[in-house]
Order: C-alpha cells, then structure tokens, then sequence
C-alpha cells in the first residue's frame, strides 16, 4: 500500500505548489508515463544513471512549457496542461508504437521495490520529496511568493514579485516531481508502459483537496497533500482488507472526497454568510 | 414618521454588536449616520434590509408592525441598499444591470423582450433624472457613472427607503456633486428617506437633513445636521480628542532641496503630454486631480507596470526596462488603489503580506529566508503600525478595512522604500484610523523616504502635502508649494482642463 501511495504522494507534493498558485496540473500522468518510458528505453540502450537523468529533464521541459504557456500566453492551466498531456501522450504513442519498453535490469527494482529496513525505498523518496517542498514553501522567496501569487496575482505584481518566473518554477517543479514518481512507477514494473499513469493527476489533486486545501489559490500547507494522501490510501487499503470488490473502491473514494471536502466547504460558506 | 427602529440588539456569537439602538428617517429626508469603523452603523443598516433576521427589538414601517427576516422581505417593503461594493455585473450593459434578475419576458416562455427591457431602463433612470449610456458595459463606466447605475436599479422597484453605504467614498468631487443632487431630488420630489452612511463629516454636515452619531453599538444623539460643524461631529464620534498629528514638529524633516528620491522625465502615459516631476528624500508631494485625470496610470507608469517611453530615477539611478519588480528592487515602494481588487492577498496572512516586498532583505547568504525574519519583521511592524487584532497569522480578508489598509502601507515601509507612492492611502477608513495611516506617512518622510500621494480627499492632501502636483486630462499642469494653496485654490486648479 505504501509503495503506491508514495507514488500519488510525490505527484501531490508539486500538484500543491500547483495548486497554490491558484492552479493545477493534468499532464503529470502523462509526465511520468514518460518518465518511466523514456527511463527504460535509455537504461536498456546506454546506462542507468544516464536514463535517470534524461527523464527528470524532460519533466522539468514539461513543466517549464506548462508555465511557459500559462504565465507569458495566458492560457489557464486546465486547457494548457491538458494539451500537453495529449501532446506528451502522443509522442510516446509515437516513438514506442505503444509498445512497452522491456529490458530493464532486475537491479533497477530497487527502487521500486527495495527497502531500506522496514521502510519501503518509494516511501523514503516520497518522504524527502515532500521534505524539499516544505523547505521550499518555507525558506525560499519562490514558496512565499507562492502563496502571495496564488491570493491576488495583480497585488503580487505590485508588490514587486516577478509572477511569471514563480508560475513558470513552479510548473517545472511539478513537471520534475512527476518524473521523479515516473522513475519509482519504472523500479517497481521494471517496464516501461506507455499507457500507465492516467489516473495520476485526478488522484494527485484529490489528496490535495482532500487534506483541506482549496482550489481557490493562496493557502496550503505540505502536511496537507501528506496527509489526504494517506487519508486515500487507508480508505483503499481497508477496502481491500475488507474484501470490498475492486469494482466498489472508486465510489467509495468518490463519495469521501465529496463528503470530506463538501462539510469544509459548506462550513467555510455559512461562515462567510454571517 | 415613515420609519421607526426601537430598541435593536444585534449580537454575533456572543460579541454584542447593536446595544439597543433607536432609529427614526421621515419621509423626504436624508438622513446621515455616522460613526467610527465598528460603531455598527453597517449592521443597523444591514438588519434594516433583512440579512440578520435573529436580531431583537422592533422596526415599524409607515405606521406598520414588520419582521424584517429576508432581503426579499426588505425589498417588498420598499427598502433598497446599496452596499460600498457593487454587485454590478462588469461584462453587462448598463440596461442589463438596472434590469437584472427582473428582465421582461419575451414571447417565448424563458426568452428575454431586450427593446422592452432597454426602453424600461432607460424610462427608469430618467425618472430619476439620471443620464447614463444605456448600450455599453459597466465596466467602462467610472466609479460614479457604476454608483448612478446601482441608484437606478436600486430605485426601480416602487423605493420608499434607501440606504447608502459610503456612496461618496470613490468619487470625484463633481461626480460627487451630481450625486448629492440627484439624492436631493428624490427626496424632495418622490419623497424617499434617503439614509447615508459616510465618512466626510464636512459633506455630512452640508448635505443632511438630519444627522446620527453612533459609538460601540449605541446612538450618542441624533440632530439636525446644520447644527453640527466637523469639528462637533468628530468630538461625538471618537468621544474623546483626535489624535494630535500637529505634535510631530515639521522642522525635523531634511530641508528641501535634499537628495532626489524619484524622479521622471518626458515620461509620456498612453500619449499624453509628457510628464516631469521630481520627489526629493524627505519630502511629501500631493498629486492632485480628478477622478479619470490619469493619476493612477502615472503611478502604474513610474512603478514599471505601464511601459512608457521617458526615464525614470530612482534614488538618483535611472533604472532601464522598467518592471514592477526591478523598481521595488531598486527602492521603490507602491500603495495601490483598491486594496481588495490589486492590494493585498485576501486569502493569505498578515505576515505574509507585510514581508513580501521585503523578502530580499531577508536572505541569508546561500539565498534562503533566514528562518525567523518573516515573523519578526511582521511583529515589529504590526507593532509600529498597532495592527489589530496583533495576530501576524490571521487572515487579512478577515481584518476591518482600516486595519488592511495599516498592513498595505506597513508593506511598503517594511522594504525600507527610498521613494513611495500612495494611492488613495485612507479610502473608506474610519476617521481614527486615517489619523493613524497620516502620522505613519509623516514618519515614513522623516525617516527620508520621499513620498507621491494621490488622493481624491482635497483636505488630506492639503493637509500631509509639502508640495502640490496638479494632473489634468493625463499630464502635470500645476506645481504650487503648500503655503500658495488653499482648499477653493486646489479646487479649482484640478477642475479645470
């Protein structure tokens, strides 16, 4: 269970950053399908650190043209980073006929699969990555000009704050931290699966909300996307423990999220109207 | 006697906010109510129009007992708010807007009678006297062209009372002008019991009929409103003294003639005629002018966030490719207008705005935020500026309007700025908190910061102003020291163009 949920739990921590500047991201699946693909293809054809390398730079791309096009073109995020997650689908369809990448040494399971005492190695990946993003959000001018864009985007202009490079950082962030889930998506297969991943980005920002942080813009804290994470990934594992057919398990998630994050909202509403 | 509130108590989770106020408007008069911030004047006027129907006591309207429990309720009973921010649709025409949510039918069930619906608008606002373009979208309306469509929408339903939250706080003084005499004629003519709340005691002494003073959720008197001269109204409001600005001693500013702090040349905003002005360390220059004279694009200009062709200085360096960010790097410092809509980060904490202009000063050398400068910084300017409530966690959309304005100036003076421009520093704060926001100005000059104010309150620019710009139709027309200018001067210097 944790092993999976490190998974969404890392694409949570930039979806966060994402969603904190009042947007979010749907190319992360994409990004980290890719990830684990283009991983694969170099690691079967040259070596293993070179693989891993090629696919955190081509998250980063990703992500820089996601902010690219959302800060200096101005189209919002949900049109912008669906295109390029059809875009970046598409490529892959391409250059892997949709045919998954086999190959992988049986020592890159490591990564997916290893641990280091009792705690799986995904899980200490997740651990540092949201680690990085509280010290971002903390110690950085970008997290705190973050929170400043994502509450009023002209007043953080005027104030002196260059909004495009913090939108455009921040995407690339969130496109970087989706590879880095393609590479632990890639240790534990050990094959690189061109349709993998799709449900990444919904899920990623369902624990995201689910930990209390709306979509609004302009507040959230890391322990939330840690937190909403292991909220989905208990509920799943009960499920399973309770022998809950599979077929059930999207609905029941379905039905917290709108409970969960429906008596924040509604609570957030009669306070408002007072 | 067309209204009666006796004996109203409101009170909020416990906090009693309305101890038991009476209130009383006759037909035809315009009735001022006026009070510090969180005196309660808004919630008496919201229990009036029916959004607190838990509140005690009892309101009689023409003689008639009535609850007032929904907005509906108040409405049906002839009773319009008009509330400081505009429920105004932007994108819309102005007859869309006086129409909406009661637009004619068409033929059709579900469809919409659009010549009817304009003809019945515009029908609407000639009753009333107003003149306004019926075809074009409100947002292309100034400030006072949107509070004349809010008069007539409000006034369309058969309206025996209006309420007006600050009408006047955002309008230039003619616009200001053809409100009061559109709020004399419905009075006079229609016999509407026109209620306004407003800050400008010098108005609210010329223009009402009658006048109520309330302080911490009680009425102090009610009276008539010649009686009263700014000076009495101020007395009851506060209940004790005004703060004394006149205490800090000018002498101890640097003498004129000091180092320049900003400065531009032939800087020419959206094609106008140039602009040339100079603010030296120290010193505080007034920039005066109508609403729609092009002040605020003049500071939009010099702050980089308008590229305009011309140089500008700042603290003696011409700064090249002018941004927003590049001049608060090289010591600039902005107010903005508005602090809702381009101001502060309503959702964020007081701490995280105050520090964010400042932020460059706060890092370490590997470029980290030192850990503990951002809560120190806000705490120490939370203290200078007596933010209240001094929480630097609390959310600044939840914070009294006086209260964010202290934080958007503590902002600007928190990156120790060599030259500020304040726009419209005190609008819509209580007549405490302006004093406060005043001495804070004054101190930021003292401390050599060289400062621009805009504002359209001719007596606050009179009043903090060494010297005074005048701008009319987009450039500088005038330049008098303080000592040339009276009130009548000023006046008449920015309405001519």
């Amino acid at each position: 269970m944790l092993q999976r949920n490190s998974i969404i739990g890392i694409v949570a921590c930039g979806m966060l950053l994402m969603i904190i500047t009042g947007g979010f991201d749907l190319s992360v699946g994409a990004v980290g399908a890719m990830s684990s693909v283009v991983a694969a293809a170099v690691i079967v054809q040259y070596s293993m650190p070179l693989g891993i390398v090629v696919a955190l730079l081509l998250g980063l791309l990703v992500g820089i043209v996601n902010g690219f096009f959302i800060a200096k073109i101005g189209i919002n995020p949900f049109v912008t980073t669906l295109a390029t997650q059809v875009l970046v689908t598409g490529f892959m369809f391409v250059g892997t006929a949709a045919q998954p990448v086999y190959g992988v040494p049986e020592s890159f399971t490591v990564l997916g699969l290893g641990r280091i005492g009792p705690i799986p190695i995904p899980t200490i990946i997740f651990a540092i990555v949201a680690l990085v993003t509280w010290a971002i959000l903390r110690f950085t001018t970008l997290g705190h000009y973050i929170y400043i864009v994502g509450g009023n985007k002209t007043a953080a202009r005027l104030a002196g704050v260059n909004v495009d490079r913090v939108l455009v950082t921040t995407y690339a962030l969130g496109g970087f931290f989706a590879a880095v889930a393609g590479i632990v998506l890639l240790g534990q297969t050990n094959v690189g699966q061109p349709a993998s991943a799709a449900d990444w980005p919904l899920t990623a920002i369902a624990a995201v909300v689910v930990g209390g942080v709306p979509l609004s813009g302009g507040v959230g804290q890391v322990w939330s996307a840690v937190l909403g994470t292991l909220l989905l990934g208990i509920i799943a594992n009960a499920l399973n423990l309770l022998g809950v057919s599979p077929f059930w398990q999207p609905a029941v998630t379905g039905a917290v999220i709108l409970v969960a994050v429906g008596l924040d909202s509604y609570q957030r509403k009669r306070r408002e109207l007072r | 006697m067309l209204l009666e509130m006796r004996n109203i108590r409101k009170s909020f989770s416990g906090v009693t906010v309305l101890r038991g106020v009476d209130f009383s408007l006759k037909a035809g008069e315009i009735h001022a109510l006026v009070g510090h911030n969180g005196a309660g004047k808004s919630t008496l006027m919201k229990v009036l129009g029916g959004n607190y129907p838990d509140y005690e006591g009892e309101v009689v309207l023409a003689g008639e007992d009535v609850r007032l429990i929904t907005p509906k309720t108040a409405l049906a009973k002839g009773i319009a708010i008009i509330y400081q921010d505009f429920s105004l649709v932007p994108e819309l025409t102005v007859a869309d807007n006086i129409a909406l949510g009661r637009e004619p039918c068409g033929g059709l069930p579900g469809t919409i009678a659009h010549g009817a619906l304009r003809k019945r608008s515009e029908r609407e606002a000639q009753k009333l006297g107003i003149r306004l373009p019926m075809d074009v979208p409100v947002r292309s309306l100034g400030v006072g062209g949107q509070q004349l469509t809010e008069i007539v929408r409000a006034c369309s339903q058969d309206v025996r009372i209006l309420v007006m939250d600050e009408p006047t706080a955002r309008l230039a003084p003619a616009e200001r002008e053809l409100l009061f005499s559109t709020m004399r004629r419905m009075a006079a003519e229609r016999g509407v019991g026109i209620v306004y709340i407003s800050h400008f005691l010098e108005e609210v002494c010329r223009l009402s009929d009658r006048v109520t003073i309330m302080r911490d959720g009680m009425v102090v008197e009610t009276g008539v409103g010649a009686g009263y001269t700014v000076d009495s109204l101020a007395h009851l409001l506060v209940g004790h003294d005004l703060p004394q600005h006149e205490a800090i001693s000018h002498e101890l500013k640097l003498p004129l003639g000091g180092e320049e702090a900003l400065s531009a040349s032939r800087l020419t905003v959206h094609g106008r005629a140039p602009v040339d002005l100079s603010v030296r360390k120290g010193e505080i220059v007034g920039l005066a002018g109508l609403v729609g004279s092009g002040r605020t694009r003049l500071a939009r200009a010099l702050i980089g966030d308008i590229s305009c062709p011309g140089e500008i200085r700042i603290g003696g360096k011409t700064v090249r490719r002018l941004t927003p960010e590049r001049a608060t790097r090289h010591g600039l410092a902005l107010v903005p207008e508005d602090r809702k809509a381009s101001g502060l980060a309503l959702g964020a904490s007081v701490e995280a705005n105050i520090v964010v202009s400042a932020l460059g000063k706060l890092l370490s050398r590997a470029g980290f935020v030192r850990p503990g400068s951002r809560p120190r910084l806000a705490l120490e300017m939370i203290r200078r500026f007596v933010i209240r409530p001094p929480d630097r966690k609390k959310i600044v959309g939840n914070l009294s309007g006086g209260n964010a304005q202290k934080v958007l100036l503590a902002r600007a003076v928190a990156s120790q700025p060599i030259a500020m421009i304040l726009d419209q520093p005190t609008a819509g704060v209580d007549i405490g908190a302006k004093a406060e926001l005043h001495n804070q100005i004054r101190n930021a000059a003292q401390q050599g910061s060289g400062i621009l104010v805009i504002t359209d309150d001719l007596d606050e620019l009179l009043d903090l102003s060494d010297r005074i710009l005048v701008m009319t139709s987009g450039t500088l027309s005038g330049n008098y020291p303080k000592s040339e200018m009276t009130r009548a001067r000023l006046l008449a210097a920015i309405s001519r163009s």
